[in-house]
């Protein structure tokens, strides 16, 4: 599914990734760990196209195309989906607006007429519906005064509905309590499939409570110190970050 | 101004001061208003608040409305039909103006308790405005000069009529030819209440001078809705001067929305004259290829406990020139003044310009100003948003624009007439199919 190889990015003239090297295979959900400043949100932005990310070297591969070759919007309509670590409000942009054009988008590239109104209307009942997110949302600004937490439910609300092969969800657990936090699990959890791959990027091991992953991995200045299974992270949480750091010194 | 521009309006002014009309301006006012301005003159670039203004093309213009009975003169509103004319908005009783003068035929007036609405040449006797004195607002003094009609609307003590009169101005003829003076003289008595919606367009080619004039007076307590739309020709002239005097707690919403016309000056005086008054004034303005788009809203609060807003959003894309220059003025004894101003321009091309001005000019103690202004471009974290979720990079910004042209239009309480506009600024911003289906 997605291949990074020996990727180096900086930011601002600011080496932040090493030589990065990561698989992840079809139906894998891996955790992206590490302390602050070690480049794991600059992962996800790379991945993700952002502007300013510069490319220095390596090669990333998503489903056999070279992914570094493709603009922010066609890695979307390839099937990629970033879940932002802060959401952009937009106001004057509906919810309901972003939701229809970021559908009708993805159903162009595939050759599909655009959605039915009405059909539409029903999925997005359907998946708020798991998101425990009211109807007044759609007739609201994108993200425009939401709380923390209706953010990050916003988020994967989106990528429910768009039904993405491979999320990036970067600190998609930050700032919720751990009821939203059930709930933001829960809706990531609908979403896995043996077709269907999960990056989590996250500081902490709770959310791994929630959403399981096959593979930890422990980023430690922009490269991969360490992996390993779920036991991995629970040992973080136990010794914290520093004897990785030490070891990887 | 030029002493050649005065000594022409002049000499025009003579040579058509016998078909100008006493009942809409008493010829005593016409013959001062021209001296005013043989004297004092237009403004120029040069003076402070109409540098962003152009005022190159009344080199060109022919001053005196069109002859009666002259191809496109009034005569224009015989050829012209309805369906030439913007949608009619249901529950608005609509009066048309073609070239400045009243057309009856393309006019739908409807019977409202309390409200009168009138021909300027029909009244028995002139309203009484007093001429301003600022040299802001001297293009109303050529307005008095040449008008050849206009719409007076009364509005008795506590007539609530919150959907009532639409006003459609209508420039057919060309300004080499004549120019266009739409005239409204609006009265709303104590505690009554108006919807109020007021367009400019044009037929033909389109390159017309307008020269508009526009005097409101709300009594005490009463409330005023007031819509208006510039949506004049591509290659229209087009000045404007509304003044407005706001009496105890009396309350006036103006919106306006400027995308036609090549240039476009809008000159808007609000005089909070009466404790409590109440006056939000916003403003879209939406530039493209050559245009300027100018607005200078000038808000003065004389009373206390007043309260103001001023909000703008303006896109200049192409190489068209956007600006809005924003002054309050809080006189002494204004105390308790609340006044807010919001003012924002989107640069949506390299070549365009944007020029956003907040003024405040405070004289009293015990007031809240608050005031926030920039001019920039689209949100760069925004736009990577819509990217990441698949749209493509035009429709993205397109999205950006119209959102940010919402603040303004979301206001517009007339779904219909908000319809309309949000299909004509979507059609001025190049939209595509797609854009269209979001709305």
């Amino acid at each position: 599914m997605l291949k990074i190889e020996n990727l180096h990015v900086s930011v601002d003239g600011k080496s932040i990734l090493n030589g990065l090297n990561l698989e992840v295979n079809k139906g894998e959900v891996h955790a992206i760990m590490g302390p602050n400043g070690s480049g794991k949100s600059t992962l996800a932005y790379a991945l993700a196209g952002r502007p300013g990310y510069e490319i220095k070297g390596g090669r990333v591969t998503f489903e056999g195309r070279d992914l570094l070759a493709l603009a922010p919007e066609e890695r979307a309509h390839e099937g990629m989906f970033l879940g932002f670590q802060y959401p952009v409000e937009i106001p004057g942009v509906n919810n309901v607006y972003l939701l229809k054009a970021a559908i009708n988008a993805a159903r162009k590239h595939r050759g599909l007429p655009e959605v039915d109104a009405f059909e539409f209307l029903g999925l997005v009942r359907e998946k708020m519906k798991v998101m425990h997110m009211d109807e007044s949302f759609l007739s609201r600004g994108v993200n425009e005064g939401f709380s923390g937490g209706e953010k990050k439910r916003n988020e994967i609300l989106q990528m429910l509905m768009l039904e993405p092969r491979l999320a990036i969800l970067d600190e998609t657990d930050s700032g919720l309590d751990i009821d939203a936090l059930k709930v933001v699990a829960n809706g990531v959890n609908t979403l896995r499939s043996p077709d269907r791959s999960i990056v989590l990027v996250t500081h902490y091991q709770r959310l791994l409570d929630y959403i399981v992953p096959d593979f930890v991995h422990v980023l430690v200045r922009g490269r991969i110190a360490r992996s390993g299974d779920k036991t991995l992270a629970l040992e973080l949480e136990r010794r914290g970050y520093d004897w990785i750091i030490e070891e990887a010194a | 101004m030029s002493s050649s521009l005065a000594t022409r309006i002049a000499a025009e002014h003579a040579a058509a001061s016998g078909t100008l009309p006493a009942q809409v301006v008493s010829p005593e006012r016409r013959r001062n208003a021209i001296d005013t301005l043989a004297t004092e003159g237009l403004p120029t670039s040069r003076d402070e608040n109409w540098k962003y203004a152009n005022l190159r093309p009344l080199e060109k213009v022919r001053f005196a409305p069109p002859a009666v009975g002259s191809p496109g003169s009034q005569g224009g509103s015989a050829t012209l039909t309805a369906a030439e004319l913007p949608a009619a908005i249901g529950g608005y009783a609509r009066y048309t103006f073609v070239d400045g003068v009243f057309a009856p035929a393309l006019s739908a007036p409807v019977a409202k308790a309390g409200i009168t609405v009138t021909s300027l040449r029909n009244l028995p006797t002139p309203l009484h405005f007093a001429p301003s004195k600022s040299k802001d607002t001297r293009f109303a003094l050529l307005n008095d000069a040449f008008a050849t009609d206009g719409a007076s609307i009364r509005v008795s003590p506590g007539a609530d009529c919150p959907t009532c009169i639409e006003l459609v101005f209508v420039a057919s003829v060309e300004a080499q030819t004549g120019s266009s003076y739409p005239r409204v003289e609006l009265q709303v008595e104590q505690g009554a209440r108006l919807g109020l919606i007021e367009r400019h367009v044009s037929v033909g080619p389109g390159a017309n001078f307008v020269n508009t004039s526009v005097k409101v007076d709300i009594a005490r307590d009463a409330t005023v809705n007031h819509y208006r739309v510039q949506e004049s020709g591509p290659k229209a002239i087009w000045f404007d001067t509304l003044s407005a005097v706001l009496a105890q707690g009396s309350t006036y919403r103006l919106h306006g929305v400027n995308a036609g016309g090549l240039s476009s000056r809008s000159t808007i005086n609000v005089l909070l004259a009466g404790e409590h008054a109440d006056a939000s004034i916003s403003v879209a303005s939406l530039g493209d290829r050559h245009q300027i788009q100018d607005a200078f809203v000038r808000i003065e609060h004389s009373a206390p406990h007043a309260r103001s807003e001023q909000t703008f959003r303006g896109i200049s894309a192409g190489r068209a020139r956007v600006a809005f220059n924003g002054m309050v003025v809080v006189r002494q004894g204004a105390h308790g003044t609340d006044s807010q101003q919001s003012l924002r321009g989107l640069l949506a091309g390299p070549e365009a310009e944007i020029d956003v001005r907040p003024q405040l000019q405070i004289d009293t103690d015990d007031v809240r100003c608050a005031h926030g202004a920039t001019a920039g471009k689209l949100d760069d974290d925004m736009l990577f948003y819509l990217l990441s979720r698949g749209i493509d990079p035009e429709t993205a910004q397109r999205l950006l624009k119209w959102a940010f042209l919402e603040d303004v239009v979301a206001r517009i309480e007339v779904p219909e007439l908000r319809r309309q506009i949000e299909r004509s600024l979507a059609g001025q911003m190049q939209e595509s199919v797609a854009l269209k289906e979001l709305l």
